[in-house]
């Protein structure tokens, strides 16, 4: 036998069988998903994402929020995320379905945040953290995004959106500090991450 | 003149007549293709070093000046990637490469016709990986880890893959008629394996838009597959050439070679799943994986028992060879490495490990103690023979290897010892965040120096890679040479694989 020809077939016959599990399969029974009913209020789960949520993701990708920060909760019995009030049930397959793309992420630097936008829902919080971490957090080892956000001058009435800072990062009289358009998708983006609905695959914990 | 005369000089020690002219004319034809990827990886190394030093003091201080806060292409999210993958796909890759397609043609026997693929896929190569980095740093990542070179820069890459790879399956279908040696079989499933994972990966994540709760499934699955079937394999085919070659004995057991190859290509594939338990996948995926990862601990056994058994009675002349200790710190990291990837696999102990920096220390062990360590034998191994020079000086060798060894060790230890503390605090829920960040404050603080101290045996490791370009070293060294009992002859491997 030609030992090239037993390598190639060797090589690709064992390797395949992960790569059926791990990639093909996946690929296609998740693209399968299907939205649950609930039958007492009609409700459908999961809701779906806000159309400003993608660009947001693609901030939340640009500036490695994943590489801090996870987004899964893990069962009762599989760590302390249940705990931690992360969330009240561990996330399954279906709570991703519609997210063109997933941060499951590996370290928790920082906090998981797959149920944040259930924990903060005021934007100005969000704001605030992300130009200086310690201004909400103290000791916080987040860095700062300072690229996020723009100081201008006042035009007439103040933004909506401007970010209330205090002490030295106050802007200077008759200045503002507001989001660029790539800081509010990521705080848009950021708010509507919540699978706070009920799946039955996933009941909630019980003590 | 200089060249040719040193090359003569050592192949005077070389075996029989025919062995020997083969030999120089396979090397002096493959010499232009390796040293550009071992240029490049020099060259991708002493990038990723700055942007290691750079992540590593924005993990320990974000807010000190030379973190560069407020800036946002050197902000921690981009440099730690840059890091990553100029370290996997610069330094590792091209040096990998390198040496891999050096060994094929030794073992092939064949005198290249024409090096214009290699040197073609080299510079494709290195133009993929610079366009790739710079959108990092511009922010245009494809957002999933170790794949976040974006499409266009990944389709870069893999045409110099291919390149590389179709010249080295043509080269060894050309070969010389006569037994392979397990080296072979290593580097050529290495190059199979990696096409494979590269190309369906960025296929499925990229193009083909894989459904969300799919992508980590993939991710994973490709970095498993990375780390068991890219790296590692290089690694291994290395050192199944130049341990035997060193101590200039057989290989103790064919079969145990054998058996090792063809369970790591049986296994190596299923161990990617374990950095996402608990996590919203199937739970037979982790299941699968974690048992993947138990059995994986055959090859590793296997391969460190050959090494072992190959070296024993000879490690007492050889300890001061450079090559040889390279080569003996990294299979034992390679063994340590395993065993700790397979403890932190079971799920009562990675529900503790599995967000922390435990799992960047054995990343780190992986990547720098085995892989690095292995590479760094080969380049003092392989480039005297293609230059026709010695290193210049034994001293900045030991240095290097020195700082290697206290870096990767202290780097390793502080990482597992503070992983431990934030993993317990982790699992604790009475305890904030802050608080835990708190805790491993020192330990960040001891990961950055570990680093400087890594990134000075880059600088050294460089420094005299490029000098042996630059200076003849004194004829008295030449004698000395770095390896003493070197080119003894090139059957070793072939003379086993009959029996």
């Amino acid at each position: 036998m030609n030992k090239l020809t037993g390598l190639f077939f060797g090589v690709f016959l064992l390797f395949g069988v992960s790569w059926l599990a791990f990639a093909a399969y996946p690929y296609i029974t998740f693209a399968g998903l299907q939205r649950t009913k609930d039958e007492a209020t009609g409700a459908l789960a999961p809701p779906g994402n806000p159309g400003t949520a993608d660009q947001g993701a693609r901030v939340y990708a640009a500036n490695g929020c994943f590489y801090c920060h996870s987004q899964f909760v893990r069962d009762k019995n599989a760590g302390s995320d249940i705990d931690r009030k992360w969330g009240k049930r561990r996330t399954v397959a279906r709570d991703y379905m519609f997210d063109r793309q997933v941060f499951l992420g590996t370290s928790r630097l920082g906090a998981d945040l797959t149920n944040v936008g259930d924990r903060q829902t005021d934007p100005q919080w969000f704001y605030r953290l992300l130009y200086n971490p310690p201004a909400v957090s103290p000791e916080s080892v987040m860095p700062a995004y300072h690229w996020l956000f723009e100081t201008r001058a006042i035009q007439g009435q103040p933004s909506a959106d401007a970010v209330k800072l205090e002490g030295k990062d106050a802007p200077p009289p008759g200045y503002e500090v507001v989001p660029t358009a790539e800081g509010k998708a990521l705080v848009d983006y950021l708010l509507s991450l919540k699978k706070n609905y009920p799946l039955p695959e996933a009941p909630e914990a019980t003590e | 003149m200089m060249k040719q005369a040193a090359i003569s000089e050592r192949e005077i020690q070389a075996g029989p007549a025919t062995e020997r002219g083969e030999l120089s004319v396979v090397d002096r034809s493959i010499r232009v293709p390796v040293l550009i990827f071992f240029a490049s990886g020099v060259f991708w190394l002493i990038v990723a070093s700055a942007f290691w030093l750079l992540a590593s003091s924005q993990m320990h201080k974000p807010t000190a000046w030379w973190a560069f806060p407020g800036v946002a292409w050197l902000s921690f999210g981009r440099s730690y990637p840059v890091f990553m993958n100029c370290f996997v796909y610069g330094w590792a890759a091209c040096a990998g490469i390198g040496a891999g397609i050096w060994l094929l043609a030794r073992f092939c026997h064949v005198p290249l016709r024409s090096s214009l693929f290699p040197i073609l896929a080299g510079v494709t190569w290195n133009i993929g990986l610079a366009i790739g980095v710079l959108s990092i740093l511009a922010g245009a990542t494809a957002g999933f880890q170790l794949l976040e070179l974006p499409s266009y820069a990944a389709f870069i890459l893999f045409l110099g893959l291919l390149m590389v790879g179709l010249w080295a399956i043509t080269m060894f279908w050309n070969r010389k008629p006569g037994p392979t040696y397990i080296s072979q079989w290593y580097i050529l499933g290495a190059f199979l394996w990696f096409s494979w994972i590269y190309a369906t990966a960025n296929i499925l994540l990229t193009f083909a838009g894989a459904p969300g709760p799919a992508q980590p499934a993939i991710n994973w699955w490709y970095i498993g597959s990375l780390l068991d079937l890219w790296l590692t394999p290089i690694a291994l085919g290395i050192a199944y050439y130049l341990i035997p070659k060193l101590v200039q004995r057989p290989v103790y057991s064919y079969k145990l070679a054998l058996f090792g190859f063809w369970s790591l290509a049986l296994f190596g594939g299923w161990t990617g799943m374990t950095q996402l338990m608990g996590g919203p996948l199937p739970a037979w995926m982790i299941t699968a994986s974690i048992v993947a990862k138990v059995l994986m601990l055959l090859p590793v056994l296997a391969v460190a028992a050959n090494y072992h058994l190959t070296i024993k009675g000879s490690f007492e002349e050889l300890r001061w060879n450079p090559v040889v200790r390279f080569i003996v710190i990294g299979s034992m990291a390679y063994t340590a490495y395993a065993v700790e990837g397979s403890l932190i696999s079971f799920r009562s102990i990675g529900q503790i490990t599995q967000f922390t920096l435990i799992t960047v220390g054995h990343n780190q062990l992986g990547l720098f103690g085995f892989y690095s360590m292995i590479l760094f034998g080969a380049y003092y191994y392989i480039v005297p023979r293609l230059v026709g020079r010695q290193w210049l000086s034994q001293a900045m060798v030991m240095a290097h290897f020195w700082f290697c060894v206290v870096g990767i060790g202290l780097l390793f230890f502080d990482l597992t010892i503070g992983g431990s503390i934030q993993g317990f605090a982790l699992q604790d829920p009475q305890i904030p965040m802050v608080a835990v960040s708190d805790l491993i404050q020192p330990f960040l603080m001891v990961q950055n120096v570990a680093v400087l101290l890594l990134v000075v045996a880059n600088l050294i490791f460089a420094a005299a890679f490029a000098l042996i370009f630059l200076i003849s070293a004194p004829v008295k060294y030449r004698a000395a040479a770095v390896e003493s009992s070197a080119e003894a002859t090139n059957k070793i491997g072939s003379e086993v694989s009959v029996a």
